[in-house]
């Protein structure tokens, strides 16, 4: 009679023996709860990128050159023994594609993390997403100031300076500069022009612009708007523009025999994809360009990162065109590989978080990075780089962003240790 | 004044190639009643080899005869291996084979050239033309309005001064009987489709110099605003094309320098609304509009 009874409870207790060996076996770090996309061996981390479409000539080389960084980090064997595994999903600028593509990064590939993903419009529609899921959401790459809001979404942290901050780095130069000249403004028919306006007046005053025209990305014929400025008498012309747009502008003012002085904002002052653009004039309609940067220039072949970037560009990248935009991808890569190493050596999403907010990462770049708890803004300032004979680089002249004004700041660059990967 | 006259001289200029852009979709459009979607990828497609062209040789007139002849080229190519074998009851048949026709192009370039811009310089100074201290026009709008002209004058003379324009006219037209009469009805069509393709291949080779280079999207806005153009004009009206080309560039400078860039876009597709609402078939149409 109590057989059946006795024959279920063997039953069960096998059931359970088996059950429990299944959960150890698949928990290879006794103690810590599972991290999605971490092994002892790996992390497994995403993004999306424009690969395709308009906006790919710009972007795509960007995500290349993190992924030659990452390949160069493997190679030292990883961070705290863990290779980086990223992947780079195709969103082509489009928020739509974007929303897709983040889920299966974060759904259907468990990734730890998600790094660098690219562009306002794209990145602002998987904000909630990410934060909802707990998913961090490392150095949006735009200079957005959506990305710090640490109240709302505590998983987002930007990387590049901010357009505001941009805006007042450049103001308080052609204050220095060029005072009493007519300054006005070319920019972006969204947050990046209005941001960099807000920036430029909150140092040369409300009524510092003598000028402000806009352009949209769907119109490649500025002539309208150049005119309109060199009516107005502009002298310093300020570019709030994506690099194909700041070509655009300087060739068609330079067809008009119209030669201001032009300053522009980082995202668009790239000298080597400019010169692309302007040909055989580029090193006259260049020479004594003048914009803003966080990150050391391209050109700048003397500088210890640089010298670095373009011998991973060589082996891991194909050597693809060494441009800011190479820069830009390795100095992200570097920066989630620090944050990475700070996190711990059995890392979970919280402690990425929290490492990133410590304040220990310090970059690669010329100016520290602002995160903290209430602060997940990255750079917090940008240098001034003169182009010169065809070489853009940097005039030792720097700004830090301090409430509504700037203040120049003199320690001196964060120097490379370690081949260039983070360790302890 | 200056300022107003080489603002109009821009404009005429974008609008040039918008109508000569149009002209192609009107061309497909009279011999096979096809809205031809891929028209930008294959204008686009006859461009990149027009720029491998202008690379290995640096002559620019020679690069203009190219695109034309691979634009034809392409246009054969379309018609013969796809577009006739496509089942005609249903218009959406050709739009939806056209739209994979551009991602395949799209992506063929892509793959070969990359995505970034490829600047093609033209042989013309880039200072304006001035007439006393009046600063005009730029030599190469000058080159472009010519190009244009010539195009346009050809294309008019070829429809109604010769055999092969009456009998590509009568296919058009009736196809039936057209074919009674003797009339090759299916080579009208091909020679329809290499026309257009060619006269696509030029606005786009002539308008990249004035962007940022050629790229695989180059097409893209090209296309969407031509299309405007030609359905404000009448699709089947090459004059309506010319004219309305012309009035939507010189309108779309007015717009950005009076209101920005923004507005720009939005005043032709107001414009296209109160076209659509007034007057269905076009500016320039003869016939009435199919309602149905």
């Amino acid at each position: 009679m109590t057989q059946p009874h006795a024959r279920a409870t063997t039953v069960s207790a096998i059931a359970l023996a088996l059950a429990g060996a299944l959960v150890l076996s698949s928990c290879s770090t006794p103690g810590a709860a599972e991290q999605p996309g971490l092994t002892d061996t790996s992390v497994k981390i995403g993004t999306h990128q424009p690969l395709t479409g308009p906006a790919a000539a710009s972007y795509a080389p960007i995500s290349a050159a993190t992924a030659a960084y990452f390949d160069y980090v493997n190679d030292q064997g990883g961070i705290n023994g863990r290779t980086i595994d990223y992947i780079v999903k195709d969103d082509g600028y489009n928020p739509a594609t974007t929303q897709t593509v983040v889920r299966e990064l974060v759904l259907d590939d468990d990734v730890f993390a998600i790094l660098g993903g690219l562009g306002t419009p794209t990145h602002s529609s998987v904000l909630d997403f990410l934060n909802d899921n707990d998913v961090p959401d490392l150095f949006a790459s735009s200079g957005s100031a959506a990305w710090n809001q640490p109240e709302k979404y505590p998983n987002t942290f930007g990387f590049q300076t901010d357009y505001v901050t941009e805006g007042m780095v450049l103001g308080q130069h052609i204050s220095d500069e060029f005072g009493g000249k007519t300054v006005c403004l070319l920019g972006q028919d969204d947050e990046f022009g209005t941001d960099v306006q807000s920036g430029l007046e909150k140092i040369l005053g409300a009524d510092g612009l003598a000028e402000v025209q806009t352009y949209s990305v769907s119109n490649q014929d500025v002539s309208a708007q150049i005119v309109a400025m060199q009516a107005a008498g502009c002298e310093v012309n300020v570019l709030a523009t994506i690099t194909g747009f700041t070509a655009l502008a300087i060739g068609t003012a330079a067809q008009l025999s119209y030669f201001p002085q032009w300053v522009s904002s980082s995202s668009g002052a790239d000298y080597g994809p400019l010169a692309g653009y302007l040909g055989d004039a580029a090193p006259l309609l260049l020479e004594g360009f003048i914009s803003d940067n966080y990150l050391p220039d391209a050109s700048e072949s003397d500088n210890k990162w640089i010298e670095l970037f373009q011998d991973i560009n060589d082996k891991y990248n194909k050597g693809a065109p060494f441009n800011g935009s190479v820069v830009y991808g390795m100095a992200m890569g570097y920066l989630f590989a620090e944050a990475l190493l700070h996190a711990g050596k059995q890392p979970t999403r919280e402690s990425l978080i929290t490492a990133v907010q410590s304040g220990e990462l310090k970059g690669s770049g010329l100016v520290p990075l602002a995160f903290s708890k209430t602060d997940h803004n990255g750079y917090v300032g940008a240098g001034i780089t003169v182009v010169h004979d065809g070489v853009q680089a940097s005039t030792g002249e720097r700004w830090v962003r301090d409430g509504d004004k700037v203040v120049a700041y003199d320690k001196p660059p964060v120097e490379l240790l370690s081949g260039g990967v983070p360790s302890n | 004044m200056s300022t107003v006259l080489l603002l109009l001289g821009a404009g005429l200029a974008r609008g040039a190639v918008f109508a000569l852009f149009a002209l192609a979709l009107v061309l497909i459009w009279r011999a096979t009643r096809i809205a031809n979607f891929a028209q930008g990828a294959m204008a686009v497609t006859a461009a990149y080899v027009a720029y491998l062209v202008l690379i290995g040789t640096g002559s620019f007139p020679l690069a203009v005869v190219v695109v034309l002849l691979a634009g034809a080229g392409i246009g054969v190519g379309v018609e013969r291996g796809l577009m006739r074998y496509l089942p005609t009851a249903s218009p959406l048949n050709a739009i939806i084979v056209a739209i994979g026709v551009v991602m395949v192009l799209t992506g063929l370039l892509g793959i070969l050239f990359g995505a970034d811009y490829k600047p093609i310089s033209v042989p013309f100074s880039r200072e304006p033309i001035t007439v006393g201290s009046l600063a005009i026009v730029s030599p190469y709008t000058l080159f472009v309005f010519v190009v244009i002209a010539v195009v346009v004058a050809g294309i008019g003379l070829l429809f109604t001064r010769t055999s092969l324009g009456l009998a590509m006219r009568a296919s058009a037209f009736d196809e039936e009987v057209a074919r009674l009469n003797g009339v090759r009805v299916v080579r009208m069509r091909t020679l329809g489709w290499m026309l257009s393709s060619a006269v696509g291949g030029l606005a786009v080779l002539l308008a990249v110099p004035t962007e940022l280079g050629l790229n695989p999207h180059s097409g893209d806005l090209l296309f969407v605003n031509a299309f405007t153009v030609a359905i404000i004009g009448g699709l089947d009206s090459p004059v309506g094309a010319v004219v309305a080309g012309l009035g939507v560039g010189v309108l779309l400078t007015i717009v950005t320098t009076l209101w920005g860039a923004t507005v720009g876009p939005i005043a032709i597709l107001l414009l296209l609304v109160l076209v659509l609402l007034l007057r269905p078939q076009g500016l320039f149409s003869l016939r009435k509009a199919r309602l149905a």
